[in-house]
């Protein structure tokens, strides 16, 4: 049985350093501008820079995240700043739109293409519409099952990853819009790459400017998620006052379950929180890169060690 | 034969028996969102069988709906579907699904997909990937504006699909809240939804299906049939799942006979019309996405008339 990556998230350069020495196989960032951000931090180009060279040096691999899902334009722009991304020796992408997803793995053969938890797949089927796709790797959340997990692995030719630390709330990721709903409006794009060190708007560039909108999580910009859905709600029913309601939303740790998941044969533990201060994240990763050597019964771990304040599952992932 | 289309959703027999549907062309059968939604066509297949044959009686267009976000166990059931829809010569099936798309593809290759809302479907690019899966019409996302799905169109080809009036899907859960009330009101699953049920937070207002969300106001196009004709739409839906009888037939008879007066050069809408869409909306009106705003603003020159004033976000600073 093949011994499971330990995928750890990180937001600063700080906590790269912090994921790598609590133990983790390999790191994940999002690019400023380019990741889907709000309480999530993201790296500028420079940082990116720095923690590939610290994540190589270790003997781990960096992956970095490019999951809105942009326009055309937007598109075009990202493709080309691709060659900078594999220069630094960077391969591993992680994506959030079959159609970007598609354009990349025609484009750049060297890019090992990751389908975000943000598409949504849940089955054994949607593991092998992404292997159908090319993608390299699928991530489904943590609320699949070691059991599901098992005849998801029928599907070959396709790493699976799974998000065991997370925080599951009440609609599933990559199907809500009601941040937008209430709120939308354009938004700068930020400069991510070196080539856009110039200032805005002077530059053919520039008029790209503009493009995202703020308030859709799948499209990024700033603040995409302000987290509406974790406030408390009035409930009519038939015209009367029924209550207030809080939508459901629980932070999933299966860390008793890593032994599991590694039999049904999981290749990569993936851990949410990109938000994560250095000082929860450590702990974190540490306690499942535990979990992953020690290969013993599940009991033998306090799983509450990986637990993390009340507050995190409100205020960001 | 109708230069346009206009469809709607209904879940049930009983609802397809109690429906007036002399102004539709289509319909799609089935419950999306939960696999409990009282007698869904989508678990009772006698009834599914029954209601293809009813609407094919009448002349429509037989529609079968499909699961939005699956897990493992619903697939045996989803084969099912997509078997029956065939045999009984369904038009088309929606799915929203990339997995259950995969499965049609392969499967059922005989049987014409329409890609549904929950797909995200932002770019073209996302439009003709899933064009190689066999999918020969589009719901885009419902968070896109008029500008980019025009975009979409004229660069993809196949013909999309609009919401034209109704409440708009904003989330899917894997979770119903409502159980929760089962004791307190005394009523049990599957009735539990069939109550006329809104969340509302501040000025603003969702409508509960349990697993699905949907907008608090109706979506409304009625002052911008011109534009959407001029653009090339012709397939149009009038999203009615949770909705009256009455509602579907009054609501679809407003907009076909706007559809054919500004096909014959009259975009003047009378009163009356503006009336019954007043009446059928609980919340108010909205239609922010399609102009590039925040879905629950409208854009357009009636909201004083209707009691819906154009909302201003508490999040715009």
């Amino acid at each position: 049985m093949a011994v499971p990556v330990l995928l750890a998230p990180a937001g600063t350069p700080e906590a790269v350093r912090a994921a790598l020495d609590a133990g983790a196989d390999a790191v994940y960032v999002g690019l400023e501008g380019w990741s889907r951000g709000g309480a999530r931090r993201e790296l500028s180009w420079d940082e990116l820079v720095v923690a590939q060279s610290e994540v190589a040096s270790a003997g781990r691999s960096l992956q970095v995240a490019l999951n809105t899902i942009p326009k055309p334009e937007e598109r075009a722009r990202l493709f080309d700043r691709i060659p900078a991304l594999l220069d630094l020796g960077i391969r591993d992408v992680i994506v959030n739109d079959i159609g970007t997803l598609a354009a990349l793995r025609r484009r750049f053969e060297d890019l090992r293409l990751t389908a975000s938890i943000g598409c949504g797949a849940q089955t054994v089927a949607d593991v092998a519409f992404f292997q159908d796709l090319g993608a390299h790797a699928v991530v489904l959340p943590g609320t699949v099952s070691p059991a599901e997990m098992r005849e998801i692995r029928t599907v070959r030719g396709i790493s699976v990853e799974i998000m065991v630390h997370m925080v599951e709330e009440f609609v599933l990721l990559g199907s809500c819009w009601m941040p937008s709903y209430v709120h939308l409006k354009p938004s700068p794009l930020p400069n991510a790459f070196p080539s856009e060190a110039e200032g805005p708007g002077e530059t053919p560039e520039g008029a790209l400017r503009g493009l995202r909108q703020t308030g859709s999580v799948k499209r990024g910009g700033v603040g995409p998620c302000f987290r509406i859905c974790q406030q408390p709600w009035e409930l009519f029913a038939s015209g009367r006052r029924a209550g207030t309601q809080f939508f459901p939303s629980r932070q999933i740790s299966r860390i008793a379950e890593v032994e599991a998941y590694a039999e049904a044969g999981v290749d990569v533990l993936k851990l949410q929180g990109r938000s994560l201060p250095v000082e929860l994240l450590s702990p974190l990763v540490r306690r499942y890169r535990e979990a992953i050597d020690a290969r013993t019964t599940p009991a033998a771990f306090e799983a509450r060690w990986a637990a993390l304040p009340t507050a995190w599952t409100v205020v960001g992932r | 034969m109708s230069p346009f289309e206009l469809n709607t959703t209904i879940a049930n027999l009983r609802d397809l028996r109690a429906s007036d549907l002399s102004d539709y062309d289509g319909v799609y059968l089935g419950d999306i969102y939960c696999r409990l939604y009282e007698a869904n066509f989508l678990e009772q297949l006698g009834d599914l069988k029954e209601g293809l044959h009813i609407l094919h009686e009448d002349g429509k267009k037989a529609y079968v709906a499909t699961y939005a976000a699956p897990r493992n166990d619903f697939l045996p059931k989803v084969r099912k579907i997509l078997e029956a829809s065939s045999a009984a010569g369904a038009e088309a099936v929606e799915i929203h699904n990339l997995g259950i798309l995969r499965i049609a593809h392969e499967e059922f290759p005989e049987l014409p997909v329409h890609v549904g809302g929950f797909a995200n479907i932002y770019t073209a690019a996302g439009a003709e990937v899933l064009r190689g899966f066999g999918a020969v019409r589009f719901t885009p996302n419902y968070e896109l504006s008029l500008d980019e799905i025009h975009e979409i169109t004229t660069t993809c080809g196949a013909p999309l699909e609009l919401l034209l009036h109704g409440k708009m899907p904003l989330g899917i859960s894997d979770y119903c809240f409502l159980l929760e009330y089962e004791e307190k009101w005394g009523v049990k699953c599957p009735d539990l939804c069939q109550k006329e049920l809104f969340l509302k937070q501040g000025d603003w207002a969702m409508k509960s299906l349990g697993k699905g969300i949907l907008s608090g106001k109706d979506v409304c196009m009625l002052e911008h049939l011109p534009r959407l004709l001029a653009e090339g739409h012709r397939h149009f839906r009038i999203e009615a799942v949770s909705e009256s009888p009455e509602y579907r037939r009054e609501v679809a008879a407003v907009y076909h006979t706007a559809l054919d007066r500004t096909l014959a050069g009259d975009g003047d809408v009378n009163e009356g019309s503006w009336e019954t869409l007043r009446r059928h909306a609980r919340i108010g009106l909205c239609n922010g996405f399609y102009f590039g705003r925040s879905g629950m603003d409208y854009q357009g020159l009636r909201p004083e008339a209707l009691g819906s004033l154009p909302t201003i976000s508490r999040m715009e600073s």
